[in-house]
């Protein structure tokens, strides 16, 4: 991983611990130009709409990471679970479900 | 001390109107002393009024600011991809000057690929970013190390100062920079202190001494070299009164200046004079203050003037078209010269100091480019803004206004937009002018990084890259065959390339042609795409049905309502070159929309964050049939119409796009993207004339041009779960790899052809074929 992204996470973590979320955010975008297709710069970022309560875009930006997320059933399964968080509190309980269910399946290493 | 002395100049006006008058006749003395008794009165009065006046003008003094729009701000990272050219292209824009070991904020010392910067300080929205002195290395068009140059600590990135693009003015066109008491250097304000107003501390605001020694001394020099008005006086004038030159005006003048004393500090009062003060005039846009002055002439802050610098701006305020350094350099120069000999008689410098300073050249900033020197890309940025702004506050309320703009990929597309064209006139036989359009974004997070609205681009008339609706041919294909891929077809799935006859809701009857005017028979789907078979693409469409592929182009990220006549699928719609950028942006991104942003933030003049525009993404297509798609228009650069691309390129960027042409050559266009950067080109007439070129003939020339410049990432697409590749052979059945007349082709899983062709294929799964021919990639 290119260094100067690893700064910038350490940054955006600075942030986020002194309550700034919005500056932990934009500090990951600056990471994810430098390097767009990292799964896990997009997790992060799904993680912190999910803390922000933006659950649609929490969902969607977990999904995102899914896209680059080939092959990594860790990191997919975290996803699902951000999903499943996004749509338990959009009230969407049936599609919460559903998405704990692919997280399951994903972590005992089923297709 | 001035409250006090005001105070006493007040009794001195009195005891002056109160002057003894012989009393001839009781009567006529009752009248005087009454006429006098009231006319004090009314003095009085007027003085309370102008008082009142004063501090309710000066205390609610607001200037109305001008937003600053700002350009991305360049980030250095070890690995990044930039040249050294590059990278001296956004100092030079940056008004960086070569300086011996980069002595001062804003200079830099080059050798080669190795870089000494001393950069700027600047506040970023999130964070301030420090000024340093750093050295950077270039190696293989990369940057390969970056260090502090003081501490020797190497440095994981750093964001220089951002370029300034151009400022949304208040009404009256008066563009400053404010600056506080603290932050005027003080040898600027000792030498306008020395030129202007030798007795600025002594006087309570009017000078009669200093009005003297002016006379005297510009009497004595045959020439108005000191002019008795006080700094005082000076900013009365231009804050409250008219520039008419009469006696009542001249009153006012002195009165209020002396109120003006007895209420304010002489700090308060320079500070007001050193942002009013009116120093040039570029266009429309009247320079105001010191702050923008230094800026303007120097590209540099007010803290970083030399004597010398801070001597010309302070003899400009005489006059400042007559001294105007650009335009009359000699002049300036000798008026500069004169201001410092003032300073060092008033002992502000030493005559050794004024002496240096005096040899030293001028050296103002080149014009600087800053105000609408992208007017397409502003005009973007405005649009955006007024979604969520009132114009007004966007005029006076300083805010600042960070884009995505990139300026050197802004300036690539400029130079090839009207090289291109210059190139195609030429060639051409075709009448009528040729228009162009272009953007550029980044792939990864849809920031437009250039947006080109005209042949010539610092014009600021139609900005055809948002606004000229035009008809986009063959662009729309992919989502017919994106529909398509969605419905399970594959890219192997054999298409008919055969005549085929329609009807639109309401017209007549049509045949639509090849561009080769010849039918193809049987084509694997993938290959009708990629040279753009009319006759095919009909068939599939009415197969798949005009609703889905309607519906696809909606979730691409097309939000106008398109005709949904069969023609519709050959394009027989119009889009504007932004909406294309977005449909073709959601692609670039594996099916996720991203909305295109020209803004990121806006900061108020205080320096708080008010709106920060995120990175906002929705998931429209699946991934898996966006990828099949994506490797349909690779294979357009491969082997289909803009096959030339790749020799155009001179390299391999493994760009995917399509060219677009309209009935009669009216319209030629391409979109394509890279690992990193997405362009879209129109090219054709504003009378929509016949342009006589194709999407390749055309923009494809001019996109080949901007991407060799601005893309430094060759596109790899990343396959998600639940694609396979699978060779198939010419009759679309599975072969072994590397059999004759067979290419490998994605497929989603469980989706490739299951019967085997002549040419056998090995025992492997198709799961160990996939990592196999990867694996072959990568190596």
């Amino acid at each position: 991983v290119n260094p100067a992204v690893v700064a910038l996470l350490a940054t955006a973590q600075g942030h986020q611990q002194s309550g700034n979320i919005e500056a932990a955010a934009a500090t990951l975008e600056r990471a994810l130009s430098i390097d767009p297709q990292n799964a896990s710069l997009w997790h992060q970022l799904a993680d912190l709409r999910l803390r922000q309560a933006q659950f649609p875009q929490a969902a969607q930006l977990a999904a995102k990471s899914n896209l680059y997320a080939t092959g990594n059933r860790t990191l997919q399964a975290s996803n699902w679970r951000i999903i499943a968080l996004a749509k338990e509190g959009a009230g969407d309980a049936s599609g919460a479900r559903e998405a704990y269910q692919r997280a399951d399946a994903l972590e005992a290493g089923q297709p | 001390l001035a409250v006090a002395k005001a105070k006493d100049s007040k009794k001195r006006k009195g005891s002056r109107a109160g002057k003894p008058v012989p009393a001839v006749v009781p009567w006529r003395g009752w009248m005087l002393r009454n006429g006098i008794f009231l006319l004090v009165i009314v003095a009085a009065l007027y003085t309370l009024y102008l008082d009142t006046r004063i501090r309710a003008e000066f205390e609610g003094k607001r200037w109305a600011l001008p937003a600053r729009v700002y350009a991305r701000p360049l980030e250095l990272y070890p690995g990044l991809l930039l040249s050294p050219e590059q990278f001296a292209q956004e100092l030079a824009l940056l008004n960086y000057q070569v300086l011996p070991t980069a002595s001062r904020p804003g200079s830099y010392q080059r050798s080669d690929q190795d870089f000494l910067v001393a950069s700027r300080p600047f506040k970023f929205w999130d964070a301030a970013e420090p000024g340093q002195r750093f050295r950077l290395r270039f190696s293989g068009g990369r940057v390969a190390a970056l260090v502090n140059a003081d501490s020797g600590v190497a440095l994981p990135l750093l964001r220089l100062d951002p370029y300034e693009i151009g400022s949304l003015l208040p009404a009256q066109n008066e563009d400053r920079i404010l600056v506080r008491r603290a932050d005027i250097p003080p040898l600027l304000l000792q030498t306008l202190v020395a030129v202007e107003d030798r007795r600025f501390y002594e006087h309570s605001g009017v000078d009669a001494v200093g009005l003297l020694r002016a006379a005297w001394t510009n009497l004595r020099q045959w020439e108005i070299v000191q002019g008795g008005s006080t700094i005082t006086q000076q900013l009365v004038k231009n804050f409250f009164l008219t520039q008419a030159r009469t006696w009542t005006r001249k009153l006012n003048e002195m009165i209020m200046a002396l109120l003006l004393e007895w209420h304010y500090s002489k700090d308060e009062i320079l500070e007001a004079y050193c942002n009013e003060v009116f120093l040039g005039q570029d266009g429309r846009r009247a320079i105001h203050g010191f702050g923008l002055a230094s800026r303007f002439y120097f590209g540099q802050d007010l803290a970083q003037l030399s004597a010398a610098e801070a001597a010309l701006l302070v003899g400009m305020v005489k006059g400042p078209s007559f001294y105007e350094p650009r335009r009359h350099p000699q002049r300036a120069l000798e008026r500069r010269n004169q201001v410092l000999n003032l300073a060092a008689a008033a002992g502000v410098l030493t005559p050794a100091q004024a002496q240096e300073q005096r040899q030293t050249p001028l050296r103002v900033a080149p014009v600087p480019l800053g105000l609408s020197r992208f007017p397409a890309y502003l005009d973007l940025v405005r649009r955006q803004l007024r979604r969520d702004y009132r114009d007004e506050d966007l005029r006076s309320e300083g805010l600042l206004i960070f884009t995505t703009l990139d300026p050197l990929v802004q300036l690539a597309s400029e130079t090839a937009a009207s090289q291109g064209l210059r190139e195609l006139d030429k060639l051409r036989t075709a009448q009528g002018e040729l228009e162009v359009a272009a953007l550029v974004t980044n792939v990864a997070n849809g920031e437009v990084l250039a947006a080109v609205g005209g042949r010539d681009p610092k014009a600021s008339g139609f900005n055809r890259a948002l606004l000229a609706e035009r008809q986009v041919g063959s662009l729309i294909k992919p989502a017919v065959y994106l529909a398509a891929l969605e419905q399970g077809y594959t890219l192997a799935s054999p298409l008919q390339d055969v005549a085929v006859t329609l009807r639109d809701a309401g017209s007549e009857e049509w045949s639509p042609q090849n561009y080769d005017e010849q039918f193809h028979g049987t084509v694997p789907l993938y290959l009708a795409l990629a040279q753009s078979y009319n006759a095919a693409t009909v068939r599939l469409g009415m197969d798949v049905g005009i609703p889905p592929i309607l519906d696809v182009i909606q979730r691409l990220g097309i939000t106008r309502e398109l005709p949904s006549y069969p023609s519709l699928m050959l394009g027989a719609a119009v889009m504007t070159p932004l909406e294309v950028a977005q449909m073709y942006q959601t692609l670039a991104a594996g099916g996720f929309v991203t909305p295109l942003r020209a803004i990121r933030s806006i900061v108020s003049a205080e320096g708080n964050p008010l709106q920060r525009y995120a990175v906002d993404v929705r998931e429209a297509v699946a991934s898996q049939p966006v990828y099949l798609l994506n490797n349909a228009l690779q294979q357009v650069v491969q082997q289909g119409t803009a096959r030339t691309l790749g020799q155009r390129l001179g390299r391999d960027l493994g760009i995917a796009g399509k060219t677009g042409t309209t009935n009669d050559l009216r319209d030629s266009w391409f979109a394509g993207f890279s690992g990193d950067r997405l362009a879209v080109v129109w090219i054709g007439r504003d009378d929509n004339g016949t342009t006589g070129l194709t999407g390749a003939s055309g923009a494809m020339r001019v996109f080949a041009q901007i991407m060799k410049q601005v893309s430094a990432q060759a596109l790899r697409l990343a396959p998600p779960d639940g694609v396979e590749w699978v060779w198939v052979d010419a009759q679309g059945l599975r072969s072994a790899e590397g059999c004759a007349e067979a290419v490998p082709l994605p497929f989603v899983t469980g989706s490739a052809p299951q019967q085997r062709g002549a040419c056998g294929a090995p025992p492997a799964t198709p799961l160990e074929n996939t990592l196999d021919w990867f694996k072959g990639l990568m190596q």
